[in-house]
This record gives C-alpha cells, structure tokens and sequence, in this order.
C-alpha cells in the first residue's frame, strides 16, 4: 500500500471542479480528508484493507464523461482522477442510508449526531427494538471490531454470527472467549462506542463479548491494575533489550515517576525549592 | 489402461460403441433427480432384478435426463436395429411387461412417447434404426421440436456413470485434438472466436477471461468450475452434471490447456450429492484413462481437478464469495478489483466459469468457432438451457439457441399455462431477475434483451405465472429470499432488503398506503445502486419489474385511506 508522505508522486486530481495536488496511490477518502472535503465515513481505518461495506462515502468517479459511483475508501488516487462528492443522487442515496441507519441503531448519537450534519433527523423506517443487546442498540456492523481483532492483533476472538439482516458480532457460541487479550482495541476502534469494557479490580471485563473476562497485570509499585496480562507479556517479549529491568513491570504512571525521580536527584540541591 | 494413441482412444470409442447399441436389447432408466422423484431408482432395481433372475441376455442401464421432466420416469428401449423408443410416466409395475416385449423385439406402445431412428451427439452421429413407425418420431413431439441441443447433447441418452459411453459417442476426441495438435493459444483464440459468453448470468466472453487469466503473472493458477446454483427454480447445471459429468471434465481439461493451469476446482453444493457422486466417479474413471493426470494423452501436460464442496449459500455463486469458501472463509463478498483473474482461490490468478460455459467448449474444439457462431444471434451465440418450471404445462430442460423469443418457450415448447390456465408472466434470472408480462413474450431471449425489459439471464431459470399469481406476493418471495440470503456485509443489502420485506407485508396485508409504494421504489433504486455485490445490486428487481409492469395489483392492495 502507498503510504502518504513516503515520497510518492505527486498528481493533480479534481474534486467538485477544482484541483488539487494529491499523492499516487493514495486512498482517495484520505486524499479528501486531508483538503477537508467532507464525505461521511463508518467503516475505513488506515491500518486496515479498505472494506467498503458502510457505503457511506460513495462518490461520483468521473471517466470520459460518464460517471460511476464508488466508495470514496476503495479509489486509489491516480493522475487526472475526477470525483463528485455532492451531486443530488449521490446526497440522495446517502440520506436513505442514513435513514436506515438510524432504524438499525437507533441507540447511537454517533450515528444522530452524523445524520442530523447531513440534514436527516428522521427515518421511514421500523427501528429495531433493542433489547438485551450486548452492544446497546449501536452497532452498525462495519466490522472494524471483528478486522482490528484479526488483522492487528491476530487473536480473532469475535466474529461476525448468522447472515443477512440477523448478523452480529460475538464470541463464538457467545461463550467466554480465552482468544480474547482484553486488549479493547475494539472498543476503541468502534465508530458508534458500541463496545462496553470495564476494568473490575484485578480483571478486565469484555461485557460485548459474552461477560469475557482477563487478568491485569498489578503494577508492583503502586499496586493498581493496570493493563492485560497477556498484553503485557506480548509487549516485554518485544522490548528493546537494554531497558532497565527495574521499570519493566511499573504501570505507566509509576515509569513516570521513576524517571522525574531520578532527573530530580540529578539536580544540585541548592536550586530546590524549600 | 492409460490412453496414450488415438489408436487408443478409438478402440474404448468402439468398445463404448457396443455398450449403447449392443447386439441384445439396451434399457436405460432416467435416473437423475428428476426420475429419482418419481421412482426411477426403484424402477431401476426392479429391472436389475428381473433380468437377474430369469438370466434374460438384456443390459439394463442408468440414463440421465432428456429434459421432459414432466414425463419422468423416462425410459429408453433399444432393440438392435431398430429406433431407441422413449417411454413415458412409466411405473415399477410395467417393469416386467417392458423386459417380456424387449425379449421378443417389441416394446409397449401404449407407454411409448416418441422413437429416435438417429441422433446427432455432435462429437458423433449415431443410427440406430427404423421401426415402430406407429410410434411419433422424436422431431413430432413440440417439446422437442423446437430445441437444439448443443450442451444437453448426451443427456438421457448415455450412462452417466460409464466413461465408455462418453468416449463412445465421440467424448474427448477434441480433448485429444487439442492436446496434441493445437497449440494452447490457438484454443484460446478459436473460444474467443466462437463467441462464447458466460453462462453463469453475466455474460463474459469466456476467451477474453482465458486470456486475462493466462497473461496474468505467475506460474500457479487455478480455474474453477461455478456449480453452485442456488436461484430458486433453476436445475440445469445439476442436471448437466448429473446426466453427462464427463463434458464437462472435458471442457475444463481442453481450457487448462488453452490457459496452461495445471489445478481444476469444481466448486459445488452440497445439497447436490448425486452430481457430487457422479462427478467423483467420472473423476476417477478420467484419472483411470490418464485423461486427468501427468503427461495426459502422452501429451506432456498435467491438470487435475478437485471437487470443493459449499454449504449452500446463494451469495456463495458470487465470485469472491465462492473464493473465500473455497479457502474455507465465511462466504462473504469482498471488493473487486482486485479481480479473481488477477487474485483469486488462495490468491492467485483463478478464471471461474459456469458449468455450461465450460459444457461448450468441447464442442468449439470439436467442430470449430464458425460452426458454433452460427448458432444464436450476432453477439450472443450458442444455446442457452433453461429450466421450465412454475405453472406451465411442460414442466423441464429446455435448449434453445440464444435469442428465441420467450413465445417460443413458454408456448411451443412448454405449452402454455399448467391445467389450461392462463399465462401472466415469467420470471427470468432467479432473484437477480424480473417479472416479465404476457405482453412481451416477442422478447428474444439474450443477455442484451432481456436487460432492456428490466431483468437478466440469469443462470436460466424461467419461472412461469399464471392468471391466479399474485405478483407482489412474487415480489416478496424474491426479497423474502434474497434477504436471507445475504451475506449481511452492507447496509443497503442487509437493512434495506429487510425494509423492503417490511413493507411488502404490510402492502400485502392490506395495511400499506401509496407512501409505501413510493418508499419502496425509493428503497429499491438506492439497494441497486448502493450495494456491494451482484446480490444486492440486483435483488430489487422483482419489485421494480413488477412496479413497473403490474402497478394495478399493488393499488388493489392500497387501502382506500391509503390512496
Ligand atoms: C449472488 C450471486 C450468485 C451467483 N450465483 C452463481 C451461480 O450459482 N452459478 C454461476 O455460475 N454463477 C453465479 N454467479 C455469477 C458468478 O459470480 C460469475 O459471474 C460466474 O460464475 C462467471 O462464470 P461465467 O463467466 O462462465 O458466467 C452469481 C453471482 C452473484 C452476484
Ligand atoms: S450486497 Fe448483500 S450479499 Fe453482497 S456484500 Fe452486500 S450484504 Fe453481502
Ligand atoms: S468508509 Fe467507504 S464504504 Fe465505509
């Protein structure tokens, strides 16, 4: 994948009639972004495959003349490349898929607050009761939980269940999950704060992913939880080695310390305040 | 034996020869599921026993399907000599009185549809005879008049389990030219001359993907075979599996060549275990001959090919779908491009053909493109097989050149409406397709035409309604499907189907109003426009064609505070 700022091409592409300087091979919704061109997006993230199931930033891609719509998170940028972000079929479709949007997950402000930008406060259509809902009444099902899980950190402890309008995301047979590191890059990378996590004393509870729970690691100075045991013994395999030992198992707060500490007792002991 | 010489493939040609018009009377049992429905496989037993049993000097055998489904169980009689009569709706109690007459040289008129003094198998003409005069000649009977068989041109007629009988109408002697007289590229070039579009709905030029395939870098590629069929009311390519495997295996070994790939996958339903299990056997008997294989036909190339077996999940027909099944994924669509000739069945370049698009190949080979060009139309050449199914009388496979007019189909060869009941529509292309009025049936069936009324190809399922459908239940079953049947991956497809099935129940049960109706052209033109794949992108087209062409029975439904 070309990766902005690593000495790619420039080109000269046009966006709503005007031009703009854009780096080859670059995914066009970053390209927009970048020029605050707005185009409303759910399901992109950069470190992951572009997927293209949100539907939301489709645009117009404009070749000899005809016009062609495709989501903006699928469109390499390459030389002469046109696009249209706002022609009235375009604002069409979207508010409809915004409409149902807001019938699917009638729970989420994200998905109110980003409908409303758009002018559609109100949809047509049945919304979906909620009702024990793991993930509240706000998942939209972009799947960015279920990829970061897979993708990045190659645990695939949920995934996505049934088919069609049944779907969801889960553990498998919604059990606790051992494949789970309690990592919560999930909840973090969720557009709609679907996900619900908590950490309850020394463990960590996955409340979406079927009550999933993982052990902290205790920081041995301060004796507060801090992050997931099996997190944590992935990172120090991975540690620059000539890290001092001592500070190795400290929460990030008591590493703080440690250093200002010592940067502190570096200094002559006439300039200390009184 | 492994067949390495002409010599070679001739003498198991004359040897299969003598199987299906041996010197003693030859009894073919229709069993395909079809004829299995309707207790052909008993039937088939009750004959074995029988000839068992009384040591009668006669060969009983299994046949496929000749495609009048509605006359199944079918059976062949061959006296030597004498034309191979067909009879029809035969019953296990007839079994005896059937080999009693075949003994004496004669057959049981009153069960006789039609007699076949010869046939032409394309790879090979076969006589058979005169006699039974009395009986009508296959080309009198309007089923069957009005087809051309090209791809069903064994079907019914050979043993689908006997490589033999294959071989012995003319089967793999174009697998045998190719390989050693024509230079792969040349094979390539004559499919893209022959003109040969994808049968699996789109309508590709089949050499064109060959050729992206084989340009495609890298030296480990795959083609495959799309056999999962899973649009409500289609059967052919089963039955095409069922009643001549060995076609197909045939047409795939002449395209590995042409596209020099040395791995075939044939991905299939598990719901079709009987196609499964005859193409294992035919796989097994082509490895036994070294038609599948290394050095195949002491021609130095090598190709195999593998059955992959899907759960049966629609969306699963769908390219990318099928590819993440086949690597054992969730069946699920993921963007293209990439494409599959590019990046396909464990990444790497994959040409997918519909099983009768590789069923077609054998016979270009054989005959050449000119000849197969001249069939159908400009642009869309060839045969196309349907399945004729829904209410109309004569219910089956039918074959017809490309660009017939649905007229032709539904009245010539299907009769009209089933029980004398008015025709009203036909649906063509399964879900992905529309509902097309009476008033239109002048439409010649190609891929062209029937997109200008509004639905597609299809893989080739017409279903036909008659005056007492109602069209927006039609309507419903179609999204009633395709919303359980998609893969939940985009919001149009998985959110706006569900609306759509929403809306027409409540239409249906009297309590929509004409918002509703204006809500779901709506719904239908952004699903279409808006969806990632083929499933969604098409699923609305029943309900627009029959917005479009039957807005009255919607307004029927309209209560009139709804108006
Ligand atoms: C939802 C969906 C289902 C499909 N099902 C089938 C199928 O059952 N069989 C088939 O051959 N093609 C099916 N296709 C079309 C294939 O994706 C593909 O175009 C075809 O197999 C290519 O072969 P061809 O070029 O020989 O037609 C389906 C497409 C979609 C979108
Ligand atoms: S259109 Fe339907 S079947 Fe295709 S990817 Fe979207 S949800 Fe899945
Ligand atoms: S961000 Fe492009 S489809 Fe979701």
């Amino acid at each position: 994948m070309a990766v902005p700022g690593n000495n790619n091409r420039m080109v000269t592409i046009t966006i709503n009639k005007n031009q703009y300087l854009a780096e080859e091979g670059e995914i066009f919704l970053l390209t927009a972004i970048r020029h605050n061109i707005d185009i409303p997006h759910l399901c992109y993230e950069k470190a992951l495959e572009p997927y293209g199931a949100c539907r939301l930033c489709m645009v117009d891609v404009v070749t000899c003349g005809k016009t062609e719509m495709t989501p903006a998170c699928t469109i390499r940028v390459h030389n002469g490349l046109e696009i249209l972000t706002d022609t009235p079929q375009i604002i069409k479709h979207r508010n409809l898929l915004f409409e149902l949007y807001l019938a699917e997950a009638p729970k989420s402000e994200v998905i109110k607050e980003m409908a409303a930008k758009y002018g559609v406060t109100k949809t047509r259509f049945l919304k979906k009761i909620v009702h024990d809902d793991p993930l509240q009444g706000k998942c939209i099902l972009c799947g960015l939980c279920v990829r970061v899980c897979e993708e990045i950190m190659g645990n695939s402890a949920i995934s996505f269940i049934n088919r069609g309008p049944y779907t969801v995301i889960n553990t498998p047979f919604y059990e606790h999950n051992p494949d789970c590191a309690g990592c919560a890059a999930c909840a973090r990378v969720c557009p709609t704060r679907a996900i619900v996590c908590e950490d309850i004393g020394e463990s960590r509870v996955m409340h979406s992913w079927s009550e999933t729970t993982v052990a902290l690691v205790t920081c041995p100075e301060c004796g507060k939880s801090f992050a997931p045991q099996r997190l944590m013994e992935k990172v120090l395999t991975k540690l620059e080695p000539g890290l001092i030992e001592k500070i190795k198992n400290l929460c990030p707060e008591c590493r703080r310390k440690y250093f200002t500490r010592k940067e502190i007792h570096k200094i002559p002991l006439t300039d200390r305040e009184p | 034996m492994i067949i390495r010489s002409q010599a070679d493939l001739e003498s198991i040609r004359k040897r299969g020869l003598t199987k299906i018009q041996p010197n003693h009377p030859r009894i073919g049992i229709g069993v395909s599921s079809c004829g299995i429905a309707v207790g052909g496989m008993a039937l088939y037993h009750r004959m074995q026993e029988i000839i068992q049993n009384n040591s009668h000097d006669i060969l009983v055998v299994k046949s496929g399907c000749i495609g009048y489904c509605k006359e199944e169980p079918l059976v062949s009689v061959y006296i030597p000599g004498k034309s191979q009569i067909l009879l029809h709706k035969v019953s296990i109690d007839d079994a005896e009185r059937i080999i009693s007459l075949a003994c004496k040289g004669d057959i049981p008129q009153d069960l006789a549809l039609c007699r076949i003094p010869d046939w032409d198998h394309i790879t090979g003409n076969l006589v058979y005879g005169d006699g039974f005069e009395s009986v009508p000649d296959y080309g009198e009977i309007p089923f069957f008049s009005h087809q051309k068989k090209v791809i069903l041109r064994d079907c019914g007629l050979i043993n689908p389990e006997d490589i033999d009988e294959y071989i012995g109408i003319g089967g793999y002697f174009a697998a045998f030219k190719a390989l050693t007289s024509i230079p792969p590229d040349t094979i390539i070039e004559e499919v893209k001359k022959s003109g040969l579009r994808g049968r699996g709905g789109a309508g590709f030029p089949a050499g064109l993907k060959w050729e992206i395939t084989k340009k495609a870098p890298g030296s480990e590629k795959f083609i495959v075979c799309n056999a999962d069929e899973g649009d409500p009311g289609a059967y052919m390519n089963r039955n095409e599996m069922e009643s001549d495997p060995h076609m197909l295996l045939e047409g795939m070994l002449i395209g590995a060549y042409g596209m020099d790939v040395h791995e075939g996958l044939i991905y299939i339903r598990a719901e079709y275990p009987l196609a499964i299990k005859r193409l294992t056997l035919a796989l097994d008997q082509a490895r036994a001959y070294g038609l599948l294989g290394k050095n195949i036909l002491n021609s130095g190339f090598d190709f195999d090919i593998q059955i992959a077996t899907g759960a049966g999940a629609f969306v699963c027909g769908e390219s990318t779908a099928l590819v993440a099944s086949i690597e054992g994924k969730t069946g699920r669509p993921r963007l293209r491009p990439p494409r599959l000739t590019e990046k396909g069945v464990f990444g790497r370049p994959t040409d997918l053909n519909n099983v009768e698009t590789w069923c077609n190949v054998p016979v270009i080979i054989g005959k050449g493109a000119a000849w197969y060009s001249a069939i159908g139309t400009k642009g869309n050449t060839g045969t196309k097989v349907f399945s004729l199914v829904g209410k109309v009388d004569n219910v089956g496979m039918v074959e017809v050149p490309l660009g017939t007019s649905l007229q032709t189909i539904i009245y010539d060869i299907g009769n009209g409406g089933a029980l004398g009941k008015g025709v009203k529509a036909v649906q063509t292309g399964g879900p992905s397709g529309g509902c097309i009025p009476q008033r239109l049936f002048d439409t010649p069936v190609d891929f062209e035409n029937l997109n200008k009324v509004g639905t597609m190809m299809g893989s080739g399922g017409l279903v036909v309604m008659d005056e007492d459908t109602n069209m927006v239940d039609i309507a419903r079953y179609f999204i009633n499907f395709a919303s359980s049947e998609s893969c939940g991956k985009c919001v149009p497809c998985r959110e706006g189907l569900k609306h759509m099935l929403l809306i027409l129940n409540r239409i249906i049960a009297g309590k929509g109003t004409q918002n509703d109706i204006k809500l779901l052209q709506e719904l239908s033109d952004t699903v279409q426009k808006t969806s990632l794949c083929g499933l969604g992108q098409t699923a609305p087209n029943p309900v627009l064609t029959t917005l479009k062409y039957f807005i009255e029975e919607y307004d029927q439904l309209i209560t009139p505070e709804g108006r």
